[in-house]
């Protein structure tokens, strides 16, 4: 008897279950590690063993963001060298948002994370027409040979750059990944807010139904 | 009972089956069910809503905020079953409360993400549905809901679901399916939340595959796409045994297919009776439909025991295979629902069946014409609507002497909302008569010169008459006619060049001997008019019609040869001729072919390869062949002379590259020492020159004398492993300098601008300090202004002076001077987008030891020193790893990638080949799949083809398992020669077609499809593909031909 009351106690509200699904696209040069980022993230291992990608690789990961919400993280894993004209901005499409990954220990790849993201911003917007959030991650961070990392200029260059954010990650020990990606949800749930009723709600459900509604209302002895 | 009433329950009832059938297959596709799928979620949450559909208040209990609670516990006061489910809930329940006061279980977020602390944790869903949920996966909720229902009137108000005469029992028994299935806490990835992967889709497919394989109807059949025909065994129309097994089989079970159900549809059985409701069902087994009506008082045993009620009841019951009928009539009434009357062969009229109001005879029929398709298809076929769905065909009605003849039977013609629609069996042999007769009674005789839409349904028929013309005979006769496509022609010509032999007899009668058609004939047309009157007129229009099949047909062929006629070679080489080509190249063949090098064609040898591969162990002796590093039919001296040509190339590159690679390799260290020395970390000063943008140039030359000291000493040290074969002092490095330069500079593709190329030889005459200069001439320019470090330079230059070893000086300065900046910089890029791939280079494959990997990287190297222009591109590695495997021969390898990479490196960036395969993809999909090429178009439109990508910059190396990738490749360079130089595309094309109906039933859009595919990697069977592959090709070389 006592049950019965537990798993009512959300009383008579119509508890609403949302069902988002965000595509993220992972970019950055080759090498730097988007694969095995991806692969820590969502099976949670590490192996040395990833052939390049070509083209473009998939992953979903699902979220229980809160009670009320599940969120699908679709991560598209696209090929560092990926210079095929247009199709990128096919990758690109309906993305709202993005991991843009470069490697501490070559600069190079810093170096590079600018045109990406420039790339990004010139091939795909939110549907407000504002560019999709992205996050910078500084990858293989475990290979940091000093650990003076001057964060006010890399503060800095997020904040010109465009960047909500910066994280120190590491794949292979797994430090900072969750942490960023949900940094990434928190920017694309609060962009959805600002603008709600976009097409990303794709399985609102609504699990109560309406025959009570009206008699929980009504007393009688 | 109200009518809204009604609807809500139908409702109701429609969300459970809707959840059942997707519980049902995910059980059948997966073996299991997770308790946390969200299958399970949603059919406690349908089977809920039912349970609290008019639940009488006082069995709710009055206060409870819980009345699935409620009315559960009450249930279980009476019934054991349920007081069980009681029990184990509250257990649970506490469980779940000692969870939440743990703080643990407060964070959702770390719920997710510790899957430990999620063990025995319930989602809120779960929680939410535990009553249901608990009972479901126990297995007794069919039991505790018959229960419910056997006692409805204790718990419901008369108008509930439940206590609905039909409704519950149906309720219960839909539920008899889900509580039979097994269910597992365990937890696999998180595999249940996903997608359904490719592998399932695939199995998915298999279970349905019996009516997948067909073009839908309502699509113009492709250009001649054969099908295969799944021949699976008669499933019988058994009558079921028992009652309740009868009602089981009405659902859906594993061998049969609900494609349809309504209650309340009404028939009358006799004629002296009333109308009476039942259950009217349609159901696919593996190769028949069939049509059930069971009255209600079967379905819900509301009957009394009287066996002799039930038998009577049991009489009324039909059962009718689809095999039988060949005309459906319908009657369609605004207000009243809309009547069917199946017709079968013997021009027997079944009982109507009376459908009540609100598009269930249209729904109906819509499911019915998914259900015929394998063979059958109604005529004239439901129209597709967009954003309504199937619609009945626009009709027009016509007052006109050309009336159509089954008109007049319809009881009410004015209405438009009579229809005579005919089960057809297009792969029948007298097809082409039965058709154009259809098309006849269909267009309803509309005279030619009528408006714009008349016009267009006659070009629609048109096409269809004439793709199915071309399409058909080809699809249904034997592989043997496959390759005639004159028959074609033939089902046309002979209406066209001599209608009136034809045409003279009346053709429904005297040409339609099949069985199906005669009768259909009859009992359909009750025709009033003269019946000569009736053969002119169709005469007139089966000429008429065929002209414009003849005209259509001639347009599109003139298309397909203007796009196609490019792609393939026009001469075909069958696959018999001399000999059967299908045991490929063996080893017998190609030792006779050594002895005998004169009276063995290369075209007869490439005719094996193409149409069966070549026998493993001979590989590595006929690739070099394929691949063009031999040529067919020299000697062995001449083969010896291009060995060691080639030989003595490999050599010298590997010599240019390695040289300019320590230059590279001194540099990195030069600049690591510099940024070290600039403070910070690497990023550190990246982000500052990006900041500031005081130099765009990244490679800094400044560096101190301990350093230099300790990275000459580092290089010394890696010298040996890194250049086996060339000694590595200076004076030889100076003289494989010497020998270059011009071969460097002077290549077209250096593109390097020639102010900066410093002579070699002035850097060898130039004293230490000249060398110096030029050295770091490129730092000093860029350097030049913001310089601290500058004093540094002069101190490590004295130092350098000051340590003396004057040849390592030389070297450096000589080296450095040998290349310039932009070139070192492109090496140094290129070298490390080599080492990043070749170091992950199929390390799951036995041949890929270190020492091989060695072996592809100095192979991949030199291929890329000679193509600096367009440099290393990701795939490469992919491309030269199979021939290594096979060759084993480090010269042989480089010389048969190089040919290779005559083809392939057109597919890189650079070169353009790879729009040009996409577009060609588009043409060929468009003319040989054009449904599936409108599918491509309408869900979002992937014709861009990018899906293929990886396939065509890998030769589909990617897609395959190692041993398939040999034999692939093989037959794409035999290709060449014997069939088309774009096998490809064909290759490409066999894989879309293959999985054609999975990714048209899936409704799949570029995500799905690129996912699909990149998921089936490895798990196709190559065989198949090429085999699919070859045909294709054929069936383009033959529609090219067939002028």
């Amino acid at each position: 008897m006592a049950g019965g009351e537990r798993s009512g106690g959300g009383s008579a509200e119509v508890v609403e279950c949302r069902e988002h699904l965000f595509k993220i696209l992972v970019i950055g040069e080759l090498g730097v590690g988007k694969t095995s980022i991806i692969k820590r993230y969502v099976h949670q291992l590490f192996s040395q063993h990833y052939r390049a990608t070509i083209g473009v690789d998939f992953a979903l990961k699902v979220l229980n963001w809160d009670s009320k919400t599940l969120v699908r993280l679709q991560l598209w894993d696209i090929a560092g060298q990926e210079r095929f004209g247009n199709m990128t901005r096919v990758y690109y499409k309906e993305a709202v948002g993005a991991l843009v990954v470069f490697d501490v220990t070559r600069g190079s790849t810093f170096d590079a994370v600018s045109k990406w993201k420039h790339d990004l911003d010139s091939k795909v917007l939110l549907p407000n027409g504002s560019p999709i959030p992205a996050v910078l991650l500084a990858n293989k961070c475990d290979q940091k040979k000093d650990g003076g990392q001057n964060s006010s200029s890399m503060d800095q260059f997020c904040k010109d750059g465009g960047f909500a954010g910066w994280f120190e990650t590491s794949a292979k020990d797994n430090i900072n990944i969750d942490e960023a990606t949900r940094f990434l949800v928190e920017n694309i749930l609060a962009n959805l807010k600002t603008f709600p009723g976009e097409e990303n709600d794709v399985g609102k459900i609504k699990l109560d139904t309406d025959p009570m509604k009206a008699e929980s209302k009504s007393q009688c002895c | 009972m109200s009518g809204s009433g009604n609807a809500a329950k139908e409702q109701l009832l429609w969300n459970v089956k809707k959840e059942v059938k997707q519980i049902m297959e995910e059980a059948v596709t997966r073996k299991f069910v997770h308790e946390d799928s969200s299958h399970v979620i949603a059919l406690c949450g349908v089977v809920e809503s039912c349970l609290l559909h008019m639940l009488k208040r006082r069995a709710a209990g009055f206060l409870r905020t819980d009345k699935i609670a409620a009315l559960f516990t009450k249930v279980g006061k009476t019934y054991d079953v349920a007081s069980d489910i009681c029990k184990k809930v509250q257990d649970l329940l506490q469980q779940v409360d000692g969870r939440k006061s743990q703080p643990v279980g407060q964070e959702s977020l770390k719920r997710q993400s510790s899957a430990t602390s999620k063990a025995l944790a319930l989602t809120p869903q779960a929680i939410k549905h535990i009553w249901v949920r608990t009972a479901l996966i126990e297995r007794v909720l069919d039991k505790i809901m018959q229960h419910i229902v056997d006692n409805c009137s204790k718990y419901y108000e008369k108008e509930a679901l439940l206590a609905d005469p039909v409704c519950g029992p149906i309720l219960a028994c839909l539920l008899v399916g889900p509580c039979a299935l097994e269910y597992t806490k365990l937890k696999t990835a998180d595999h249940f939340w996903t997608d359904p992967s490719a592998d399932e889709l695939v199995q998915r497919h298999r279970i349905h595959g019996a009516h997948g394989r067909q073009n839908s109807p309502s699509k113009r059949p492709a250009l001649a796409i054969r099908k295969r025909h799944s021949s699976g065994s008669t499933a019988e129309d058994r009558f079921a045994a028992s009652a309740r097994d009868y009602v089981e089989s009405l659902h859906q079970n594993s061998r049969t297919h609900l494609l349809y159900g309504k209650n309340n549809v009404l028939v009358q059985p006799k004629d002296d009776m009333e109308a009476i409701p039942g259950y009217l069902s349609l159901h696919q087994s593996v190769d028949s439909l069939t049509l059930k009506w069971t009255p209600n008082q079967l379905m819900n045993g509301t009957l009394g025991d009287s066996e002799l009620e039930k038998s009577i009841f049991w009489d009324y019951a039909l059962i009718v295979p689809f095999s039988q009928i060949v005309c459906i009539h319908c009657h369609q009434q605004p207000e009243r629902g809309g009547t069917l009357v199946l017709v079968s062969q013997d021009g027997i009229q079944r009982p109507p069946l009376h459908f009540p109001p609100g598009g269930h005879l249209l729904a109906f029929l819509s499911c019915l014409e998914n259900g015929l398709l394998p063979r059958g298809q109604l005529e004239p076929p439901l129209w597709s609507q967009q954003g309504k769905g199937k619609v009945f065909p626009k009709l027009r009605k016509r007052n006109s002497r050309n009336r159509s003849v089954d008109l007049e039977e319809m009881p009410v013609v004015e209405t438009a909302a009579d229809y005579v629609f005919r089960i057809i069996y297009p792969g029948h042999r007298h097809e082409n008569i039965t058709i154009n007769y259809h098309h006849l009674a269909a267009s309803r005789s509309a005279s030619v010169d009528d408006d714009e839409e008349e016009e267009d349904k006659l070009h629609a028929m048109l096409s269809m008459i004439c793709s199915r013309n071309l399409t058909d005979p080809k699809r249904m006769k034997d592989i043997s006619d496959m390759m005639e496509i004159q028959g074609f022609g033939a089902g046309l010509l002979p209406w066209q060049l001599d209608p009136c032999s034809q045409g003279s007899s009346c053709l429904s009668c005297s040409t339609s001997s099949s069985p199906y058609d005669l009768p259909s004939c009859c009992s359909c047309i009750h025709d009033r008019t003269p019946l000569k009157m009736l053969c002119e007129s169709m005469k007139r229009q089966i000429v008429s019609r065929a002209f414009y099949g003849w005209l259509a047909y001639c347009r599109h062929l003139s298309t397909v040869r203007m796009h196609l006629s490019a792609l393939v070679n026009h001469t075909i080489i069958p696959p018999d001729k001399p000999t059967n080509a299908a045991g490929g190249l063996t080893k017998e063949v190609w030792s006779k072919y050594q002895k005998d090098k004169k009276n063995y064609k290369e075209l007869e040898l490439l005719r094996r390869v193409y149409y069966g591969g070549v026998q493993h162990e001979i590989r590595k002796e006929v690739w070099p062949f394929l691949l063009g590093h031999y040529k067919f039919g020299m000697t062995k001296k001449e083969m010896d002379r291009v060995d060691e040509e080639i030989m003595l190339q490999y050599e010298k590159v590997m010599a240019e590259w390695k040289a300019c690679e320590i230059i590279v390799k001194l540099r990195e260290k030069e600049s690591q020492t510099v940024t070290k020395f600039s403070s910070g970390s690497s990023i550190d000063s990246h982000v500052q020159r990006l900041i500031h943008r005081d130099s765009t140039i990244s490679n800094d030359v400044f560096i101190s004398v301990d350093e230099m000291d300790s990275v000459e000493r580092e290089l010394k040290v890696q010298e040996d492993p890194l250049l086996p074969g060339v000694s590595i002092d200076a004076p030889t490095v100076v003289a494989v300098l010497e020998q270059q330069p011009s071969v460097e500079f002077d290549s077209p593709d250096s593109g390097l601008p020639s102010s900066r190329n410093y002579s070699v030889t002035s850097g060898i005459l130039s004293s230490i300090d000249d060398g110096q200069s030029v050295c770091f001439e490129d730092g000093a320019e860029e350097e030049t202004g913001l310089d601290p470090q500058r004093p540094d330079k002069a101190h490590k230059t004295k130092g350098l002076e000051s340590k003396g070893s004057v040849t390592e000086e030389s070297l450096i300065s000589v080296c450095s001077a040998a290349y310039t900046i932009e070139m070192l910089d492109t090496v140094a890029l290129n070298l490390h987008r080599i080492d990043k791939d070749v170091q992950r280079c199929d390390r799951n494959y036995w041949y890929f030891s270190a020492e091989n990997l060695e072996k592809l990287r100095n192979i991949m190297c030199s291929y890329v020193w000679e193509h600096l222009d367009v440099g290393y591109v990701q795939g490469m590695c992919d491309l030269l790893a199979p021939l290594m495997v096979i060759l084993d021969k480090d010269e042989l390898a480089y010389s048969c990638f190089t040919h290779l990479m005559k083809r392939m490196s057109q597919n890189f960036p650079n070169g353009g080949a790879m729009d040009t395969h996409f577009a060609n993809m588009r043409s060929l999909i468009q003319i040989l799949d054009s449904e599936l090429f409108e599918l491509m178009h309408q869900n979002g439109d992937y014709t861009h083809f990018y899906f293929c990508y990886r396939w065509f910059l890998l030769d589909f190396k990617r897609e395959l398992l190692y041993e398939d990738v040999f034999t692939v490749w093989e037959v794409i360079w035999a290709a060449k020669h014997i069939s088309s130089e774009h096998f490809v595309l064909f290759i490409a094309l066999a894989l879309v077609e293959l999985y054609r109906e999975i990714i048209r039933d899936n409704n799949m859009d570029f995500t799905d499809i690129i996912k699909f595919f990149n998921e089936m990697a490895e798990h196709h069977n190559a065989q198949e593909i090429l085999q699919i592959a070859r045909a294709l090709v054929c069936r383009v070389q033959t529609l090219i031909e067939n002028k």
